[in-house]
């Protein structure tokens, strides 16, 4: 067993690349790479605040685009395709974990928080990346999982074999199994313990997630400051942000569910020092899959503006919208709107229809999957439907009009809307791959081999191009969308283009109009401008398949005009009675509101 | 110019031809034979002007008190349509003000705001409505009933015990009239979410009739969540009202009445719709089976008039409305104890009527005709179990309650019957085929 002692023994394929525990130190200390180890990016310019009106575009660097010919993705690959992204209007790029790991959980599991994963390229690979995006604008975070590391982490395999070395207590060790009884387990159908024994130590160790993770112990002050440090290695290469994975576990108490408590938020409040400190301009956006009224704790302390993490994902939306327009009611998202609390001035939503990894009705607490299970059971089509991973296009049947109806909601409901690679195209997904790498295909850039993602031979790609009729990559792909004018690409390139020029979108407050008719859902965005004007944006969306008319009370803005947004045209202007309009089925309307006299600005 | 009796004279001259073209006015079916002013109270008696006016209607021998408000400063004379002089009616009221005999009042725990403009609102069929801002509805209503109006004195009792299920009460206007201190205007807080339930239904209507092979409880825009927590929401109101104003059981004698009453109005629809016809026998049967209803029947103040218009979707869920009776019955018949089976009753017509109402004038269709009636029984069953796991102790589950509901049920389709026979013969088939169903399918 004991054959190998060296610490970096279950770190593969880093070979000749730096990596943690290459070295032990005189301290006892393992050897890690340090950033001054490398070239550093150039800076994205310092604009606080920037990732409130940002449109984040989720990629996979393993989906994206192959540099090298091996069937991989890899970070050159998607450096490459900067010109593109710059020129569809994205802000920011998050990137799911690029990090060494056996990935037994996606990624997830990282080995090495300072190496990346050889197939993806080199630290000096993703520097080049920084620099080409920042270059054209655009921002990089990647996701960081404080909780727990890979069993393969070198500060695991020291643990474990040196229990009284530095590292014996960087993780939850007990001699049985009983401690917190009432943590549940998180994923039921795989693990039946949140306890697994280590025949190495001889001990238990604490896992909230599958037991090849097992979870850091943050009671142990030398851990904090190796996980800040981890922060401040990608930090000073000139990263933007992290998007903190399974952020509500990092502390344990005897007696509580081990969730939210508020040690958790104390160390996320020092996350957020270091960042505001050292590297003002960076953003830290927490995954905490829980309704609005919980996630809003991790924005922090409301009369400061909010000193934990900058943005959080709005979880419950993305389901309602889906069931919104099923139902041709707009009270599912009124609903959840009007339950979302006010957030801390520093503080946004991140928002999103698709991402690789839904929510499920398993990621949250009993009482939540009630609510759920009361609101969306008595639709079994959309039980069959949430929890499952598609792609937006065929969720939605492959529906221009639809599709269309959803990404203008994405991109003027409250948040910073991240869309999904490919997407944009309304690319396919391929359900026999099953659920995981359904929606992880290659992006379809051309009609050529490999769908232009790669130059491999076909058989030694990561996973098939989608080659169906329907969303084939021959007939559905970057290149034959670029040369169409109507195509999808260029509608959602356009709807981008709009939306940045009203702030209104962005940092809006924003309203519910209400109206007579249930199937039309609109709302106003107020922004008031520096200059104390405001831009006021009126949104009206039919949720109906079928033509719908709505009156709306729009006697506060009497005397103004709407202006259509995508057109320009000006619309009858706003008396005492109500406003009617009529909508095509799944037609929506964006538009400014002008004095009644004035001609409509650009913004 | 002019001053307000002038106003006041011109206005007469004029409302015998006036009256008949407004869509509130409840008597159409016979020619105006003489208007005489009431009442007259001078709200502003200089530039414009603004007259409180109630006058009566002759028609034949029917005599009827209506509410006007009078201005010089638009074409019809009707003040509620200019805006500003709407918003004087709710200056009046946040100030508690009185004048000229008429009492303007807020509820004593609110503050109403001043200075907001009002419009009507156009999908009120008998009265006036009008909002101001997005926070407030002024109704106004048009034919006075002597005394205070069971609209106001109910929702009232219901805020005082925290019915969340209604909009808050937030102030008055009264006036006398004959002696009787009169409820003309009634403020409640105004709901710019909200949607009306016959909206929200027909939405899942239309919804299941667009689709070829699904069954109502498969297709997307299924109601039967919605059918229920009304059910849950109808069920707290009468709890509600039971806790604030009381509640008694029924004797024999009431229960004679109220079948003597089915069988009266039976047999007078049947001499004018022959097609009821057939199916007197049975009904006379339902009726008389409502006496077998086993236990005590608990009476109760009920809403009187409940169907889906007269409840509104929020995003905090159901709330019900214009808790003033049958605007057709007598006051003492509104303001009586009755059965809350009524208010169940009157729901599950109304589930019938959202499930046929794009049937109606069609060709004949099976496919659709068993769709419709598919979607009633989801929903008119989602409703009812909604109802019934809210429900107050004494009032209990409605199906255990099986002989009189039904009873309930086909007393308003004879209701409905003749309703159409007069004013749309083409609907006449909704409730005769319901009619037609419950008798033939007994007790459920």
């Amino acid at each position: 067993m004991a054959e190998d002692p060296r610490p970096d023994a279950a770190l593969t394929g880093l070979e000749g690349v730096p990596h943690t525990g290459e070295a032990i130190g005189a301290d006892g200390l393992l050897v890690e790479p340090q950033a001054e180890d490398f070239r550093s990016a150039k800076l994205a310019p310092r604009e606080p605040g920037w990732f409130k009106g940002a449109v984040f575009y989720e990629v996979l660097v393993r989906a994206f685009s192959d540099s090298n010919g091996d069937g991989t993705g890899d970070l050159r690959g998607l450096a490459s395709r900067l010109d593109y992204l710059e020129w569809l209007g994205v802000d920011c790029l998050w990137l799911p974990p690029f990090y060494a790991s056996p990935l037994r959980d996606g990624g997830y599991d990282i080995s090495d928080f300072r190496a990346v994963l050889p197939e993806f390229g080199s630290v000096e690979d993703f520097v080049y990346l920084l620099d080409e995006a920042h270059r054209r604008g655009i921002r990089v975070i990647t996701d960081l999982v404080l909780n727990h590391t890979s069993d393969a982490h070198p500060w695991f395999q020291q643990s474990r074999a040196e229990p009284d070395g530095p590292y014996g207590n960087y993780y939850v060790w007990s001699d049985d199994d009983q401690r917190y009884p009432d943590a549940r387990i998180i994923f039921v159908d795989t693990e039946t313990s949140n306890w697994t024994y280590d025949p190495v130590r001889g001990q238990f160790y604490w896992h909230r997630f599958f037991s090849h993770q097992p979870d850091l112990n943050f009671e142990n002050p030398d851990v904090q400051e190796a996980m800040l440090d981890t922060l401040r290695f990608w930090l000073d290469l000139g990263i933007d942000g992290f998007r903190l994975d399974a952020v509500p576990y990092l502390f344990e108490q005897e007696g509580t569910n081990c969730e939210n408590l508020p040690r958790t938020h104390d160390f996320l409040k020092r996350c957020r020092k270091v960042v505001d400190d050292e590297y003002p301009g960076r953003v830290l956006l927490a995954e905490a899959n829980q309704w609005p009224s919980d996630v809003v704790e991790y924005f922090g302390d409301p009369e400061v503006g909010g000193d934990e993490c900058h943005m959080a994902f709005h979880f419950p939306l993305m389901p309602r919208i889906f069931m919104a327009v099923r139902r041709e009611s707009r009270f599912p998202i009124s609903e959840i709107l009007a339950q979302t609390p006010e957030i801390p001035s520093g503080a946004q939503w991140g928002i999103f229809l698709r991402n690789h990894d839904e929510l499920t009705l398993e990621m949250v607490t009993d009482e939540e999957r009630d609510y759920m299970y009361a609101e969306y059971a008595k639709d079994p089509r959309m039980k069959a439907n949430i929890g499952i991973r598609r792609r937006l296009a065929p969720l939605l049947e492959n529906d221009r009009n639809q599709q269309e109806l959803f990404t203008a909601m994405l991109l003027s409901l409250p948040g910073s809307p991240v869309l999904y690679y490919g997407d944009e195209i309304g690319m396919g997904d391929n359900i026999w791959l099953g659920d995981r790498d359904a929606v992880r295909t290659p992006m379809q850039w051309t009609p050529d081999r490999n769908a232009g993602f790669s130059s491999c031979d076909p058989g030694r790609i990561y996973l098939p191009v989608i080659m169906d009729p329907v969303y084939g990559y021959q007939a559905l792909n970057v290149e034959a969308q670029l040369n169409n004018q109507s195509s999808l690409l260029n509608w959602t390139r356009r709807m981008i283009e709009v939306r940045k020029q009203h702030h209104a979108l962005a940092e809006g407050d924003f309203t519910d109009l209400g109206g007579s008719n249930p199937s039309v859902l609109a709302y106003r965005r107020r922004w008031r401008r520096p200059d104390g004007r405001e831009d006021i944006v009126l949104c009206v969306n039919n949720l109906s398949r079928f033509p719908q008319p709505v009156e709306l009370d729009l006697s506060e803005h009497r005397d103004s005009r709407p202006v259509e947004l995508t057109g320009g045209v000006r619309f009858p202007a706003i008396g005492d009675l109500s406003y009617l309009l009529t909508l095509p089925g799944h037609g929506f309307y964006w538009f400014q509101l002008v004095e009644a006299d004035d001609e409509g600005e650009a913004r | 110019m002019t001053g307000p009796h002038d106003l006041v004279d011109k206005v007469l001259a004029e409302l015998p031809a006036w009256l008949p073209a407004q869509r509130w006015f409840g008597g159409k079916d016979r020619p105006v034979s003489a208007v005489r002013p009431l009442r007259t109270g001078v709200l502003s008696a200089a530039d414009p002007l603004l007259v409180h006016l109630v006058v009566e209607v002759a028609q034949a021998d029917r005599r009827e008190p209506y509410q006007l408000l009078v201005t010089d400063r638009v074409d019809n004379y009707d003040a509620t349509t200019d805006p500003e002089l709407a918003g004087r009616l709710l200056d009046l009221i946040a100030e508690n003000a009185s004048v000229d005999g008429l009492v303007f009042e807020h509820e004593p725990d609110v503050r109403v705001q001043t200075g907001l403009r009002g419009r009507p609102i156009t999908s009120e069929q008998s009265n006036t409505s009008l909002v101001f801002g997005s926070q407030y509805i002024l109704k106004l209503f048009r034919k006075l009933t002597l005394g205070e109006n069971p609209d106001l004195v109910l929702q009232r009792a219901l805020h005082r015990v925290g019915c969340e299920h209604i909009a808050q009460p937030l102030g008055s206007i009264t006036g006398s009239l004959d002696g009787q201190t009169t409820t003309v205007g009634m403020l409640q807080q105004f709901l710019p979410d909200a949607v009306d339930g016959w909206a929200m239904a027909t939405t899942s209507v239309r919804d299941l009739m667009a689709e070829g092979d699904l069954h109502a409880d498969e297709v997307g825009g299924d109601f039967a969540g919605e059918a229920q927590r009304l059910g849950q929401a109808v069920a707290t109101v009468h709890a509600d009202l039971q806790r604030a104003l009381g509640s008694a059981y029924a004797d024999d004698e009431d229960i004679d009445r109220t079948v003597r009453a089915m069988v009266t109005r039976l047999d007078s629809v049947v001499e004018s719709v022959p097609e009821l016809a057939p199916y007197v026998p049975a009904l006379r049967e339902a009726f008389e089976q409502a006496r077998d209803t086993p236990g005590e029947i608990a009476v109760q103040h009920i809403h009187g008039d409940l169907h889906l218009g007269q409840v509104l979707r929020t995003v905090h869920g159901w709330l019900l409305i214009d808790f003033e009776g049958e605007p057709g019955a007598p006051i003492a018949e509104r303001t009586a104890l009755r059965s809350p089976l009524r208010d169940v009753a009157g729901m599950l017509r109304s589930f019938d009527y959202a499930a046929h109402q794009l049937l109606v004038g069609q060709p004949e269709d099976h496919q659709l005709a068993v769709r419709a009636l598919e979607w009633a029984r989801r929903n008119r069953a989602a409703f009812t179990e909604g109802y019934a796991e809210a429900a107050a102790s004494s009032v209990g589950d409605p199906r255990g309650r099986g002989h009189l509901l039904r009873a309930f049920e086909l007393d308003k389709a004879v209701y409905e019957v003749a309703y159409e026979y007069a004013n749309r013969p083409e609907w006449l088939t909704v409730p005769l085929s319901s009619i037609a169903r419950i008798t033939g399918e007994g007790t459920r």
